[in-house]
């Protein structure tokens, strides 16, 4: 071996040691939608270094009109993902044995807008009238509305007409629904700036039925809280990422920036954004961050639970959550 | 002595399989059809009047077919760990597979002649349940089509109403008026040559343009209902047909024009008894085209936005729940819809135009 080819072996050696002594361990986060202020603290926690501090190397995926973040970690393409508990506890019964390792949002951020010049002015007033509901896994706490109302969702007699509405607010505006599902961070401000003011809509949050459920969380597999390897790398994910949520709600128009910096198809708007994340840091906040109330829990449950035609669950889920990771994560 | 090695190797398999590791000695119903079915095999090996031999042949088949059945109705293991049940399955198909190619030179178009391809859809079926329950297929990847028939059989409170929205509402307002409007204007382009050479080219743009493109903006248009769907599948359907009527017109033999001309005959009559009927097979070929892109565009534009009702409605709604098997169940109904529609279609065009070379086989 000449001089050279000695020096050049030692030289990969070297630097392989050395990547190696660093190397930060890889996690994959699914996100419930696109790129936008309601994933805030993930990509702050990224941005600002958080994870990198852990020694965590995090992908986060953004979602979209047709990923199921549930079907995602199904599949393996993910080892957590965001999404909301209704259909979280759906796929359980399904099969997927995901639970919930830690709740963001401890309130929800649902509700139901609708025209007042189309004359609605309570829910007793939906009975025959055109509502708009997303589906792809949205619908579970809008039938539990609906029966604990005492409407059907189809056929003659006490029901209601319902439409699958795509991602956009054009029904409401084009008089094709009485009413259409939205969300107070993002759908009722399309609304506003599509021209509509706020004295023309009339608002039904489902905090304020009493038929909220409970959105946005954390959630990975049974074999992931396992293995004591991938408990400890969610633990670090979830302490970095209570850590990116709370420096974004502390430095609202910076996170917008950091959002704005990641989002890849240039769709989303500063304005937009910016109104978003304001109504996002009123849904976080209010509790132990990111600690799933077990009441919250329950209330969750017998809403979906309740629903007498056409249950979203058909018996009470066991083992759904686990304050675990979380409880790792304080330490 | 020509040997029947595919036959003797098929008999091997099975008698092989009794000797592999698979849960047999918990099964004795299953050991004897398995024997049932091997000395059919061997039967099998000797000249029979051909009736006698498909009988014997069919009878152990499907005496066979009810072991692996039965193996998979216990506790397991099975997949790789059952060697026995797959060697099995491998000597039955291959029998099977003999089976069928003596079956397919039954001549003629009677009942008889269907049995070859309606045992082969049945032997699919069979080992689709077969190999999913025996390697345990995650029910959210793949139903098997036994509860794939269950859903049939037990949700048509709700798979009824969905095919009456989309087929019977939207496909077959949109196929009639797209096709009829397609024949209409390729009338009025074969008569002002400018509007021929003027429209087709904007046609084919129209299209090019993707049904996922169109069916948001016919939403907007025309609503949520059945209606816009019908308006997609109007914008689908109009091209092939006015292609082909266009062409259809222009298929007139010289002689034949040149005839009708020394008959002294005016442009409608020309139409009417020459040119209309030779078009025919042009426009059939287009009405059968146009009844499956109906269907499909019909099913597409539901993704964006119906009421809750419609077989596109229901595969999103039911994947987005995981329940597969009634996303199964909803492509079965559109196939066997899409297929029949075809078929009818079909068979209009038989009795209309037998005097067309194609049928003089």
């Amino acid at each position: 071996m000449t001089k050279k080819t000695l020096g050049l072996a030692l030289a990969t050696l070297l630097a392989l040691g050395v990547g190696g002594a660093h190397a930060q361990d890889k996690l994959t986060l699914q996100l419930k939608w696109v790129t936008q202020s309601q994933f805030a603290g993930y990509y702050v926690a990224k941005d600002k270094g958080f994870y990198k501090d852990a020694g965590l190397d995090v992908t986060i995926k953004a979602g979209g009109p047709d990923i199921n973040p549930s079907q995602v970690i199904a599949g393996g393409g993910a080892d957590v993902i965001v999404d909301w508990m209704p259909s979280a506890l759906a796929t359980r019964e399904k099969g997927v044995p995901i639970v919930n390792i830690s709740q963001v949002f401890q309130r929800s951020g649902m509700e139901l807008t609708c025209r007042k010049d189309s004359g609605v002015k309570t829910p007793k007033d939906f009975k025959g009238r055109t509502l708009g509901v997303w589906f792809y896994g949205n619908e579970y706490p809008f039938l539990s509305w609906m029966d604990k109302l005492g409407y059907k969702t189809s056929g003659d007699g006490n029901s209601v007409k319902v439409l699958k509405q795509g991602f956009n607010v054009d029904p409401l505006l084009q008089k094709q629904a009485d009413c259409i599902s939205t969300m107070t961070y993002n759908e009722y401000w399309q609304l506003i700036e599509a021209g509509m003011k706020q004295d023309q809509l009339l608002v039904f949050k489902y905090e304020d039925q009493g038929v909220a459920t409970l959105e946005d969380g954390l959630y990975a597999t049974e074999k992931s809280i396992a293995d004591p390897k991938m408990a400890d790398k969610l633990a670090r994910f979830i302490k970095a990422s209570m850590k990116g949520w709370d420096y974004a709600i502390k430095h609202q128009d910076e996170a917008v920036k950091i959002v704005l910096d990641n989002d890849a198809s240039g769709a989303q708007t500063k304005g937009h954004q910016v109104t978003q994340m304001q109504e996002i840091a009123k849904l976080v906040e209010g509790g132990k961050l990111g600690y799933l109330e077990p009441k919250a829990y329950e209330r969750t449950v017998t809403t979906l639970l309740s629903g007498k035609s056409d249950p979203v669950i058909n018996k009470k889920p066991e083992n759904a959550w686990t304050h675990k990771i979380w409880d790792m994560a304080q330490k | 002595m020509k040997l029947p090695v595919s036959q003797l190797l098929a008999i091997g398999a099975m008698a092989a399989a009794l000797a592999t590791p698979a849960p047999w000695s918990e099964h004795p119903a299953a050991v004897v059809c398995a024997l049932v079915a091997i000395a059919g095999g061997v039967l099998c090996l000797r000249r029979w009047p051909p009736f006698m031999e498909h009988m014997i042949a069919l009878s152990a088949l499907l005496i066979g077919a009810a072991a692996p059945l039965l193996l998979l109705r216990g506790q397991g293991p099975f997949g790789l760990q059952a060697p026995g049940l797959w060697l099995f399955l491998a000597g039955w198909t291959l029998f099977l597979w003999r089976r069928l190619d003596a079956l397919a030179d039954i001549p003629g178009r009677g009942a008889a002649a269907l049995i070859a391809p309606g045992l082969f859809g049945v032997a699919l079926l069979y080992l689709w349940q077969v190999l999913v329950v025996g390697f345990a297929v995650p029910q959210v990847l793949l139903p098997t089509p036994a509860q794939v028939g269950h859903v049939l059989a037990t949700r048509m409170d709700i798979l009824w109403p969905d095919f009456q929205q989309t087929f019977l509402k939207a496909v077959l307002a949109g196929f009639a008026l797209g096709s009829a409007s397609g024949f209409v204007v390729a009338i009025v382009a074969d008569r002002i040559p400018f509007l021929k050479r003027g429209l087709l080219p904007l046609t084919n743009l129209l299209s090019a343009m993707p049904i996922v493109g169109i069916a948001p903006i016919m939403v907007m248009w025309f609503g949520f209902d059945w209606q816009s769907k019908a308006a997609v599948i109007v914008v689908v359907t109009f091209f092939p047909m006015l292609v082909n009527t266009l062409a259809g017109l222009a298929s007139v033999d010289a002689m034949q024009s040149d005839l009708m001309y020394s008959y002294g005959s005016s442009y409608l009559q020309t139409l009417v008894k020459l040119r209309l009927p030779s078009a025919l097979p042009f426009v059939f070929n287009a009405l059968k085209i146009n009844s499956t892109l109906a269907l499909i565009a019909a099913i597409v534009a539901e993704f964006f936005g119906s009421p809750i009702l419609g077989l596109g409605f229901r595969i999103s709604a039911e994947v987005a729940k995981l329940n597969v098997d009634v996303v199964w169940a909803v492509i079965a109904i559109a196939a066997l819809a899409g297929s029949t529609f075809y078929g009818l279609i079909a068979a209009v065009e038989r009795a209309s135009t037998f005097w067309h070379p194609s049928y003089r086989t």
